[in-house]
């Protein structure tokens, strides 16, 4: 077996582990009330069981595959700014916030340090005053009130 | 005739000023996110929902502007195909193989103009299609059962694995996933919450903008990050215009892709991908003499047709039985269902200014958009030359803000982002997201009828297997669950024939 195989394997096993899990939370859920006789339990149980069964197709006969070898220091600066900002969203108002992820993300799709400062910011402020002042859809306004 | 008086009604609707410049909104913005890449059709639907909500549109007024962008999109996308080489989904790698040549002997504004007289035919005379089908299949369908729904939506999920591009298992733990994700909450019929760990937040569900974006727009991004295609633009304007003899002899072709664009278009799974690949390759078959792969106008407009006539028929199912068969039309589902309008093929009789308003816009859509896009072509092929990190930063902000403004939650944008760091793996090993999305879509539906088909029976499984069409339907997908097993060959054919061409 090729080593271009592990990662069959391994998301096979994931998913056969999340299928397990699925059939033992539907096993799991105490019912005092369903309106109708199956009830809440039956549906995760037969999705964990189809998981389960993919899984360990997948594990036991893995095919090999080539792992496409990329860039992953941009992957990590656009992942890591992505998860940062719901954190920073509230605190700082929607504006700057933006303004911070569309920065770090345009460094990763190589755009130079100042204009990308600039086109960010104004991405910002286009995107706010579009969605929170143009159709009243609130953004989180921070202490610069946008 | 029951179907024109229908489509006038509808028309109607349609016809109104407000409904036009509807139409005429989202087939532009259509065209121009499927000439970009990275965002899409899905993406950007999902994205103009709460917008919908607003702006306070009747739900046919919606669905219109949505629709304008799912068939738009399938004009715009032809355009880095054929100037830059590149796809920007799998149902355009065909067009590339005689658009790019073409482009590059400089006749790239011929190869634009016969790819969007292409589009045209196969939307149009698919749609044409749609009015005279569309009520009797739903008609079929109001008699439909919970027993029949639940065996019509195991068959949808047979043919998503079955003929999906991924391998079965895979496509069946996609499938599984996405059921997974839509049981998060709590269940209607119990009040008892499934998968929630204990989160409040979790409570109400994963809010479907969110899972979209998280599937498709951060997945995309990343992906994008990782290995940055770039390309540069192949000169569109001058050269020899499209001579009308060169139109006339691609009709044959487009005629011949739109029947089998229509036809693959209606099951679930196959789409645009699969069908724009058979339709060039059944055309170069048919009428290649060594000219297909070095600017054929038929190798182009084959594929072309085909894909949209494969998108729009794509509506069929979702509209007369409330099966979507393709990411896209699960997101139109997804909207007509924010909007509390049940799907299905009750639409057409208790909200005919919905189903009819839809299929009426659908032929303005298309007219509207051989107009923009034969001499406006070139506007939006300036489009392509947005720099990546002005587009993507812009991108990710506009998905995150319309992720806030429809959940108004900073955790659903953690949630989100956590989704496209899960879809992104996904991609890269092998798993496929569409049938995920269609599945979540389905989740609700699937098990409420399941529970009342054994509610009927009082908890008897029988019920499932008692009418002779749940019978027939469920016949068929055990037949097409089965074919990977007993003919593994037959797949790979079919997938060796697709991939020759590539």
């Amino acid at each position: 077996m090729a080593d271009g195989a592990i990662f069959d394997r391994i998301s096979g096993v994931l998913v056969l582990l999340l299928g397990v899990g699925a059939v033992w939370h539907g096993l799991s859920l105490e019912v005092a009330f369903a309106a109708d006789p199956v009830g809440p339990k039956a549906f995760p149980i037969i999705v964990g069981l189809i998981l389960l069964v993919c899984g360990a197709s997948i594990a036991l006969r893995p095919k090999a595959m080539a792992w496409e070898v990329g860039d992953y220091g941009r992957i990590l600066l656009v992942a890591l700014s992505s998860l940062v900002y719901p954190f920073i969203l509230l605190p700082l108002g929607f504006v700057p916030a933006t303004a911070i992820l569309g920065f770090l993300c345009a460094l990763a799709f190589k755009g130079r340090p100042i204009p990308a400062l600039f086109g960010s910011t104004i991405m910002a402020i286009v995107i706010f005053a579009l969605i929170d002042l143009g159709l009243g859809l609130g953004l989180p306004r921070g202490p610069l009130g946008m | 005739m029951d179907a024109l008086a229908s489509l006038a009604y509808g028309f109607s609707v349609a016809l109104t000023p407000f409904n036009l410049l509807l139409a005429l909104l989202g087939a532009a913005l259509g065209t121009a996110v499927g000439a970009l890449p990275g965002i899409g059709p899905i993406n950007s639907i999902v994205l103009l929902l709460p917008l919908c909500f607003a702006l306070g549109l009747p739900p046919e007024s919606a669905l219109i502007l949505l629709a304008g962008i799912y068939y738009g999109s399938g004009y715009g996308g032809r355009i880095s195909s054929i100037l830059l080489n590149i796809p920007g989904d799998p149902g355009l790698v065909m067009t590339t193989l005689d658009g790019f040549p073409l482009a590059q002997k400089g006749r790239g504004a011929a190869a634009l103009a016969i790819s969007g007289i292409g589009s045209f035919v196969g939307g149009t005379l698919t749609v044409v299609l749609l009015t005279f089908l569309a009520v009797p299949l739903a008609r079929i369908a109001v008699t439909f059962g919970p027993a029949e729904y639940v065996a019509l939506m195991t068959l949808s999920f047979t043919l998503l694995a079955t003929i999906g591009e991924a391998r079965p298992a895979k496509t069946w733990a996609a499938i599984a996933l996405g059921l997974l994700l839509a049981m998060v909450g709590i269940d209607g019929g119990s009040g008892i919450e499934r998968f929630t760990f204990g989160s409040l937040e979790l409570l109400g569900g994963i809010d479907f903008t969110t899972l979209t974006i998280g599937l498709f727009a951060v997945s995309e991004i990343l992906v994008v990050a990782e290995g940055l295609r770039s390309g540069t633009v192949t000169s569109y304007s001058g050269g020899e215009r499209l001579k009308w003899s060169e139109i006339r002899a691609c009709i044959p072709a487009m005629l011949r892709a739109t029947g089998l664009g229509f036809f693959l278009g209606i099951l679930p799974a196959t789409g645009a991908a699969v069908s724009s690949a058979l339709a060039y390759t059944v055309e170069k078959r048919i009428s290649d003499r060594g000219t297909f792969g070095k600017g054929d106008m038929r190798g182009l407009a084959s594929p072309e047709t085909a894909d949209n006539a494969a998108q729009t028929a794509s509506m069929v199912p979702m509209l007369a039985l409330g099966i979507p068969g393709s990411g896209t039309t699960a997101v139109l589902l997804g909207a007509l269902m924010m909007y509390s309008v049940t799907p299905g093929p009750l639409l057409f009789t208790q909200r005919p200014e919905i189903a009819w308003g839809l299929i009426a816009s659908m032929y303005i859509g298309n007219v509207m958009l051989l107009v923009l896009n034969l001499p406006l072509v070139g506007l939006f092929a300036r489009l392509l030359l947005v720099p990546y990190w002005i587009l993507f930063p812009g991108i990710l902000g506009l998905s995150f803000a319309g992720v806030y403004a429809a959940t108004n939650s900073s955790f659903e944008l953690v949630l989100a982002v956590l989704l496209g760091i899960l879809a992104y793996v996904m991609r890269k090993v092998g798993f496929p997201l569409i049938p995920l999305l269609i599945a979540f879509v389905l989740a609700r539906l699937f098990e409420d009828n399941l529970r009342r088909a054994m509610s009927l029976s009082d908890g008897n499984p029988a019920i499932l297997f008692q009418s002779p069409v749940a019978v027939a339907i469920w016949l068929v997908a055990l037949a097409v669950l089965l074919v990977p097993l007993i003919a593994p060959r037959l797949r790979k054919r079919v997938a060796h024939m697709v991939d020759s061409e590539t």
